[in-house]
């Protein structure tokens, strides 16, 4: 009765499912961190190729800049004129609300994504579209952009149209997941081709929401008249950017 | 082969003393619990005791009352006919009136009782004596068994022949049953309620529930009168009882013959009931309820993929690139060097601007100026330009001195 009790060997025995679960949460870790490694790889050499590129549109922009200027020069020395080509783009503002519409201006307006007051979108001019907003005059006010202008839109208002919902373009992943086939990677790819309305300007526009603007700081002239007769609506060619800069 | 569940029979004079070692548990016991089933079938069940009650026909009707129609100043209500009493000419026969009949009387041939498929009365008994056979459900229901040797609580036969409630109570004190007496005893209330005035003054609790088997038992005599503790055959087990206001889990003792009876009664899942024709125990959902188990199974595992993300792409905040260098760096790392290089454009162009070499000169010239009007100026004012100075420059001093004391 008084000798001790021996000691009771414990071995130290896991529960089996806490080893599988360490197991299998040791490669999942591994998995993940493997996927980072190559996403993190894979992202510098598209950084450098956006890199790349952006560098490659400056210098073709400023070059179609001298090549605009050089022309009127030379044009001004042959004592002729130099008369520049018409512009491929228009940018169209809603400059009316939706209230008391001719259905078939209605049904124009929606076809240009103009379905609400303020908004803007980017078309392309060929006959068709011109047909349409002849249509749609006195409810909206149309100019050539200039690229400035369109760079601006798409990085401060530019949204996505994803799975029919609008997402804010915030990296260049949601491009390139849309338009990455059409050869559009980055957000300077983008302005690119909206600039020079390029192959797939039809697949880079139907990416682009609507631009959502604000009303003009300083206010409209006078909406009931077009543009032509001291108002707004219709066609303002140029000055449609200082319209816009003030709606951004 | 699975293993059964195996029960002991206890001797009925001692409770330590084991009279049957290891008899099977009846397939009853294994049959899921139907939470769902046994409270439909007890609320439709409940009802079938009720007696028909109603309201006297003409309570509120025996009057003569018409309504005076329009034109005097008075609701169109029937009312009182005749005169020389305050009840002449009050309002009569609506529900709304002061002695006017009920709304919708009370009829006796309102449905009282209801019925229910047998089957599903067969389900929830089973459910209900499985019930009784799991702890946590029996403490949950409120009885007292911590004292109470096994669950299920399976007594020799020869507690049937007790005649005297002594022996009962003996009884349940070996075995621990007596403090869910003790409760069904200090719980009694006097009804809240006008039903203590119509036959109903206490609420008392249930206690044990003891079933028997042979139909000559002596039992009933000897527990009736013990508070709480009812007794029934197990050929006439009752939902009611089995399951008091729905909930499963009553505190059960059997006796051995009525516990070996319950597999002829509810068959088992090789085979049907021999007693209630055609019933077969229901099935469970799964057979292997340890879902834990199962997810961590390698089975499972080896199919099952990464977790996918939840971050959503309309979720993001916009940051506007044109004012936010991390977002525009983000979006377009060409930014970065576009903007060095404007900074850098600036500096080599302010460097040699006229402008600054315009304000060179001006300042170079206005000082020459000062100094030539300076050296013409007389003694005089020379000395109080002097004194001037001299006062400017003790008062900034003072200042700072000021300054630096605080």
């Amino acid at each position: 009765m008084s000798q001790k009790k021996p000691q009771m060997q414990v071995e130290q025995k896991v529960p089996e499912n806490i080893v599988k679960k360490s197991a299998r949460d040791t490669k999942l870790r591994e998995a993940v961190a493997k996927r980072r490694t190559e996403r993190l790889a894979a992202n510098k050499t598209r950084r450098a190729q956006w890199e790349k590129t952006a560098q490659a549109y400056e210098n073709e922009y400023k070059a179609a800049d001298k090549n605009l200027v050089d022309s009127l020069r030379k044009a001004k020395t042959e004592g002729g004129f130099y008369v520049p080509a018409e512009s491929k783009l228009i940018l169209v503002v809603r400059i009316r609300g939706i209230n008391t519409l001719n259905p078939q201006v209605r049904q124009t307006l929606r076809l240009l994504k103009l379905r609400q007051l303020h908004n803007a979108a980017f078309v392309r001019v060929n006959k068709a579209t011109i047909e349409m907003i002849r249509k749609v005059e006195p409810y909206v006010t149309y100019g050539y952009p200039s690229r400035a202008v369109i760079k601006n839109l798409i990085y401060k208002r530019g949204y996505a149209k994803i799975n029919g919902q609008r997402i804010p373009i915030t990296n260049n992943n949601i491009i390139e997941q849309s338009l990455g086939k059409v050869g559009i990677h980055s957000i300077e790819d983008l302005v690119h081709e909206i600039v020079t309305v390029g192959a797939h300007f039809k697949e880079a526009n139907r990416f682009l929401w609507a631009f959502k603007l604000r009303g003009p700081r300083g206010g409209f002239i006078a909406k009931r008249r077009s543009f032509i007769n001291q108002g707004d609506w219709g066609n303002r060619e140029d000055l449609i950017n200082d319209l816009v800069k003030r709606m951004i | 082969m699975t293993s059964v569940p195996l029960v002991s029979v206890f001797s009925a004079d001692d409770s330590t003393k084991v009279t049957a070692k290891h008899i099977p548990l009846p397939a009853v016991f294994q049959t899921p619990i139907r939470p769902d089933i046994v409270s439909f079938v007890h609320t439709n069940i409940a009802k079938n005791r009720r007696q028909a009650h109603a309201v006297n026909p003409q309570a509120g009707m025996q009057h003569s009352a018409e309504s005076w129609g329009t034109g005097r100043a008075v609701a169109r209500i029937p009312r009182v006919s005749g005169s020389g009493t305050h009840r002449s000419g009050q309002a009569a026969f609506g529900n709304q009136c002061r002695k006017g009949r009920m709304s919708l009387p009370i009829k006796v041939w309102r449905r009282w009782h209801r019925r229910v498929n047998i089957k599903q009365k067969r389900h929830a008994a089973a459910t209900a004596v499985a019930a009784t056979g799991i702890v946590p459900l029996v403490l949950a229901r409120g009885h007292r068994i911590s004292q109470v040797p096994q669950i299920p609580l399976v007594v020799e036969d020869k507690i049937e022949s007790y005649e005297k409630t002594t022996d009962a109570l003996n009884f349940l004190k070996r075995f621990g049953a007596f403090e869910d007496v003790q409760k069904v005893v200090s719980t009694k209330v006097v009804r809240a309620g006008i039903s203590k005035q119509r036959g109903k003054k206490y609420r008392v609790r249930k206690g044990p529930l003891v079933v028997y088997f042979n139909e000559n038992a002596k039992l009933l005599k000897a527990f009736r009168n013990v508070p709480g503790v009812e007794v029934v055959n197990v050929t006439r087990l009752n939902l009611l009882q089995l399951a008091p206001g729905g909930q499963l889990g009553r505190f059960v003792i059997w006796t051995q013959s009525a516990f070996a009876h319950l597999d002829k009664l509810f068959g088992t899942y090789r085979y049907a009931s021999v007693l209630k024709d055609g019933y077969q125990l229901l099935r469970p959902l799964l057979t292997n309820p340890d879902l834990a188990r199962i997810i961590n199974s390698n089975q499972v595992q080896e199919k099952v993929q990464p977790a996918k993300t939840t971050k959503v792409l309309h979720d993001v905040q916009k940051k506007n690139p044109l004012k936010n260098t991390k977002a525009m760096d983000r979006l377009n790392p060409y930014a970065k060097k576009q903007r060095a290089a404007a900074v850098a454009a600036i500096k080599a162009n302010t460097k040699g601007t006229k402008k600054i070499k315009k304000n060179k000169a001006l300042k170079k010239a206005s000082k020459a100026a000062f100094n030539k009007v300076a050296a013409s100026l007389s003694d005089a004012t020379k000395a109080a330009v002097q004194e001037e100075q001299d006062i400017k420059v003790k008062y900034f001093s003072v200042q700072k001195g000021a300054a630096q004391a605080e």
